[in-house]
């Protein structure tokens, strides 16, 4: 028994001894050494401490500098940093090229298989934005355009509800501001549409846009976002028609609108008036004032 | 054990290495990203505040953080100005640059990751991690050092003798607290800011902090701590002395103790 015992009792003696902080252990140097070592850390250092204090000020956003230093002193330190190659329009490639990399980390995190968490009951509803009048609603249709037959077709909103199964959900909506909430959808599957009505076999990404939306003023904004053709296909992305168990509303974007609860919420677009599939990157709404395109959550 | 050479002695230098190269570049590099950090932060902060209160009648705000800049910078009645943007403008980037904010704080983010890394490769090659870990005595200790930061000044004002708790290793209780739960606190932030950032398909880490608002109370108050830490901590670094400064530079240390009897 004794003898059994020991060898973990020693493993044990190791790993403790192992993890306890030796005493800390002196050494001797030649004070040329120590000095020399010193000078070279303390310029290290300090070449450092320029180098980061340059680079967040080349980093900072325009407005945000204007209210630091003076116009001269700023004058002063942009045009040194612009000799040096440091301006605005490389740090807006260097920033963007950042955003690229972050929606490619996304990309890599998707899996068609996963799928979004649901909930039990619907909780509230957060939307507050211009609401455009149903003058549009009668004559509403949807063109699908970049079809493999070559066809631009136009399809009405009773011929949808009644061709396609109807899909329920509770998933949460995620705005890029970090406010959400859970809410109710129910719709057809953009995948039961994608089968319908099959895409050139080379395309890769949706155009989706509203010629109807608004902006706070009022006046005519169309609205459109770029939908890659993985997420579209998603059995949880929904061309939504109800939310709450009703009819959309035209503040909900009736009749017709993108749920896909995989995206961030700006990517999920109201009364959807056309889709267009293409093989290149479409253009984006939120993309051309600054936002990531991919947004994947 | 050496004995110095008589014939010289002030040519050699006797020096105790206190940090690996990697522990310092990691402790640096930290200074202006974990600043940028928490000013990008706040601007994506102020885009939908985590903590809000019902409307104030007469200041319109709902969020705590603009109360603070009001309630700091006392705005003459009537002003133009937006007196709710005053801690965002002073402390983060300011107000309406959310795509702005966004940008630079996954750039700083992902910088902010590769540091813990070469930290965390820096404190395993080193051994330095060992002088972090707790020791039964931590709790006890802490509290000693905590009375003795907080007699320091009366002490020193009423010229009476007020000893340092003995110190038996490289860092006394309190400290080891701190710099161990340091590292802990950049894991958190972390593992919250990816719950918040891809919340569907890392969904169990979203899980992890029960749901999206967690991570995102969780995420804000890691960088409250993180302020909160600094505080002390340059003021006590800076009390402690030039050697200590000097040592997270160089890596050195000329406080030579004898220890435990030995040496």
């Amino acid at each position: 028994m004794d003898e059994s015992e020991r060898p973990g009792e020693r493993r044990r003696m190791t790993l403790a001894k192992w993890l306890a902080e030796p005493d800390e252990s002196s050494v001797e140097l030649p004070l040329s050494k120590v000095r020399t070592r010193t000078r070279r850390d303390f310029l290290l250092w300090s070449a450092g401490g320029l180098f980061a204090a340059g680079g967040s000020w080349w980093l900072l956003p325009d407005e945000t500098r204007e209210h630091h230093l003076t116009p001269e002193m700023r004058d002063w330190i942009d045009s040194l940093e612009a000799r040096l190659g440091a301006d605005r329009r490389r740090r807006e490639r260097f920033l963007n090229r950042v955003l690229t990399l972050d929606d490619d980390v996304a990309e890599a995190l998707y899996s068609p298989t996963r799928s979004v968490r649901t909930y039990s009951r619907s909780l509230r509803n957060n939307y507050n934005g211009a609401t455009p009048t149903p003058a549009y609603l009668p004559g509403w249709t949807l063109t699908v355009s970049g079809l493999a037959s070559g066809r631009v077709e136009r399809l009405g909103i009773a011929d949808m509800l009644g061709r396609f199964a109807h899909h329920d959900q509770v998933t949460r909506l995620f705005c890029v501001e970090g406010w959400s909430a859970i809410a109710w959808w129910g719709g057809l599957r953009f995948a039961d549409l994608l089968q319908a009505y099959p895409p050139l076999p080379s395309a890769r990404w949706a155009k989706l846009e509203s010629s109807v939306n608004l902006d706070a003023a009022s006046s005519p904004d169309p609205y459109y976002v770029s939908i890659d053709l993985p997420t579209a296909r998603h059995p949880q992305t929904l061309l939504a028609t109800h939310l709450s168990g009703k009819m959309l509303q035209v503040e909900h974007g009736a009749p017709l609108r993108l749920l896909a609860p995989m995206k961030l919420g700006l990517k999920n677009i109201k009364a959807i008036t056309s889709i267009a599939y293409s093989v290149e990157a479409p253009a984006d709404y939120w993309n051309e004032r600054g936002y990531s395109r991919y947004d994947g959550l | 054990m050496r004995i110095m050479d008589q014939g010289h002695p002030a040519a050699t230098r006797r020096v105790v290495v206190r940090h690996h190269a990697l522990v310092r570049l990691a402790h640096w590099a930290n200074v202006p990203v974990l600043l940028g950090l928490v000013a990008s932060g706040l601007s994506i902060y102020w885009a939908s505040p985590v903590h809000q209160h019902p409307v104030d009648p007469t200041t319109d705000s709902t969020d705590y953080l603009a109360d603070l800049g009001f309630w700091i910078s006392h705005p003459a009645p009537g002003t133009s100005a937006d007196p709710g943007a005053w801690f965002y403008d002073h402390f983060g980037l300011g107000t309406f640059r959310l795509a702005q904010a966004l940008r630079l704080h996954w750039l700083l983010a992902y910088v902010f990751m590769t540091i813990g890394l070469l930290y965390a490769i820096g404190l395993a090659s080193g051994g330095g991690f060992k002088a972090l870990l707790p020791r039964r005595s931590d709790v006890g200790g802490a509290f000693a050092m905590l009375r003795y930061y907080l007699g320091v000044a009366p002490a020193r004002l009423l010229r009476r003798p007020w000893p340092h708790p003995p110190v038996k290793s490289k860092y006394n209780p309190l400290q080891r607290i701190a710099y161990l739960a340091m590292p802990l606190l950049g894991v958190l932030a972390v593992a919250s800011g990816w719950a918040m950032h891809k919340p569907v398909q890392l969904k169990w880490l979203e899980r992890l902090f029960v749901n999206y608002e967690g991570a995102r109370i969780i995420h804000f108050w890691t960088m409250v701590a993180f302020a909160t830490f600094v505080i002390p901590h340059v003021v006590l670094a800076v009390a402690d002395g030039w050697d200590t400064l000097r040592s997270m530079v160089t890596g050195w240390s000329y406080r030579v103790r004898a220890r435990h009897g030995r040496e």
